[in-house]
């Protein structure tokens, strides 16, 4: 998560240019990449939830036993 | 195109007094359930998953999210968004890091978390310290957007309504605790969202329901350089700085920690992040249409000549695709959507004045059900008088920013403290007590000395510190404190205590 959004952060930081290039028209690189950030974090929580609510939670339950 | 903002809007009014009827008709429920301290501070940690999903995303979304990033978007474009992502990102951050570990060690408050594997009292103070520092730049920014929005949708002046908010997040919080507070922050969540979409729906109506369209509209206003980054982020570092404390000040948001002790378990800790993550990323998804949709329909210069930081792009919007009711409506939606936030800030406030300084530090956990709560009610009405005098010094401040400022003092306070209390064996009180010092410290000296404050305020011609995000160098000096500190004076027996608490840190059981 913090890779995908400091890749983000920086390219804002140091490559305004790229992140200004059209892609479409009324779609530059930076929103494209923009909007992805917010579903990549989406994608990632409901990972870890299916993650932690199946595998995560049973392990805990034997460590308490 | 003419603006009735400024006249009194009798349909806003009624909406806004429909709001508050029903609210303070929630809080006198409420107060038959708050007679423990456990109620007061927690709701009887009764709070289900999706309800406190939906009112993290209330506590969160706050007039920063709504009023100033369409702002912002719709001055600045691009450049406004990185407020939307960045602070999105933070949630998965506090799904990984904090939130069940937090859920499972501690009982109102996040230095609970601190205090049970540390020395109580000195990291208590520290913790408060950095604590009401957040709280108070969070009230300030929301108390400026109440102002503003109420003289310009009632015709008020600002004092008086900022006096109104004082008083009606007063009676919510003083009599209702944390289950008023957080049902006033569901009902809160979802009329935002409801009005955000209906919002954006109507805007995108115009364009087919294409949303390429409208931003291609917009460059074609504006040029296309308003859908890449600009001028608010010119210096990289300040970039980076802004992203950094966008995204770790989520994790040190006193009002959004305590919402984890609300639930059962850290089960539901959990899945309640993730709705709170899913609605806020929606939420955040909005706002490019929102800041778009004012730029392009309202226009910038219409947008700054009634408000210079923007923050009322989005009523403009309304009243632009929907006329005067619907302005009423959605300026309701705005007003009703601070008074949640700060009712959650004050809140949180007042129980780190009182559970943590009052009863543990200044009485030894000595005191029963009764004076916890009377001396947490009083903090309440202290905070609360302290929020109106913010709001008034402050005004005509631009509501994002200041928020983004709070963001960077909790990341730089809080944050480093509570990640390593959590994850590193070897931290010390000394450790985390001067970190959060350090950290409170040097994000407020860094913003007093930032540009902001130099030029913008006080009229220097430059500023001592080149940053106007302070948190790349505060946060920075919080990790390295506390790692410096806790390795140069090892305290064996605080590992020991770590290692104890392992178990109930991880697992929950006690």
């Amino acid at each position: 998560m913090m890779a995908v959004y400091f890749g983000f952060v920086l390219l804002v930081a140091f490559n305004k240019p790229l992140l200004a290039t059209i892609v479409m028209p009324g779609l530059s690189l930076g929103m494209l990449l923009g909007a992805l950030v917010i579903v990549v974090a989406w994608a990632l929580t409901w990972i870890y939830i299916r993650w932690a609510n199946t595998h995560y939670d049973e392990a805990l339950k034997g460590l308490r036993r | 195109m003419t603006s009735s903002l400024g006249e009194p809007n009798l349909l806003a009014i009624s909406f806004f007094l429909a709001f508050i009827v029903g609210s303070l008709g929630i809080t006198v429920w409420a107060s038959r359930r708050t007679r423990t301290a456990d109620q007061f501070y927690a709701a009887g940690r009764s709070v289900t998953a999706l309800q406190n999903g939906l009112a993290l995303a209330g506590d969160y979304m706050s007039a920063a999210s709504f009023l100033g990033i369409a702002g912002l978007v719709a001055v600045s474009g691009f450049d406004g968004l990185i407020y939307s992502i960045g602070w999105l990102v933070g949630w998965p951050l506090v799904m990984f890091l904090i939130a069940e570990p937090l859920r499972n060690l501690g009982r109102y408050t996040f230095a609970d978390v601190l205090a049970a594997r540390l020395r109580q009292t000195p990291i208590r103070i520290a913790a408060a310290i950095g604590g009401l520092a957040v709280i108070c730049f969070y009230l300030i920014a929301q108390m400026v957007g109440a102002g503003n929005l109420i003289q310009l949708l009632f015709g008020l002046p600002y004092e008086v309504a900022v006096a109104i908010v004082g008083v009606v997040m007063l009676a919510y919080v003083l009599f209702g605790g944390m289950i008023a507070t957080t049902w006033v922050q569901i009902v809160k969540a979802v009329l935002l969202l409801g009005g955000a979409t209906l919002l954006a729906g109507f805007v995108l109506a115009r364009y087919n329901f294409n949303p390429l369209a409208l931003f291609a509209a917009a460059s074609e206003v504006y040029g296309t350089s308003v859908l890449g980054p600009g001028r608010l982020v010119s210096d990289p570092i300040d970039a980076v700085s802004l992203g950094l404390a966008l995204m770790l000040g989520t994790a040190g948001l006193p009002h959004i920690l305590m919402r984890f002790y609300t639930v059962p378990d850290a089960r539901t800790a959990r899945k309640s992040v993730g709705y709170a993550t899913a609605v806020i990323g929606f939420f955040y998804l909005l706002t490019f249409i929102l800041g778009f949709g004012a730029m392009v329909i309202v226009g910038r210069g219409q947008i700054t000549a009634i408000d210079a930081g923007g923050n009322m792009a989005a009523p403009l919007l309304a009243e632009a695709v929907g006329g005067t009711p619907f302005l009423g409506f959605i300026s309701a939606v705005a007003f009703a959507t601070i008074l949640a936030v700060v009712a959650g800030l004050t809140l949180s406030g007042a129980a780190t004045l009182s559970h943590d300084l009052w009863v543990n530090v200044v009485r030894g956990e000595k005191a029963d059900q009764r004076e916890q709560l009377r001396v947490a009610k009083g903090a309440t009405v202290l905070l609360a008088l302290i929020s109106i005098a913010l709001g008034i010094l402050f005004k005509g401040q631009n509501v994002a920013y200041m928020v983004g400022l709070a963001f960077a003092i909790a990341a730089s306070a809080n944050f480093p403290a509570l990640v390593l209390s959590i994850f590193w064996r070897k931290l010390t009180t000394a450790g985390a007590q001067y970190s959060m010092l350090a950290g409170t410290a040097s994000a407020l000296g860094l913003i007093y000395l930032s540009p902001t404050i130099q030029v913008d305020i006080l009229g220097n011609a430059e500023a001592w510190f080149p940053l106007r995000n302070p948190g790349i160098v505060s946060i920075s000096i919080a990790f390295a404190v506390a790692i410096g500190v806790s390795l140069l004076r090892p305290v064996p027996s605080e590992e020991q205590r770590f290692v104890d608490l392992e178990r109930q840190l991880h697992l929950g059981v006690e």
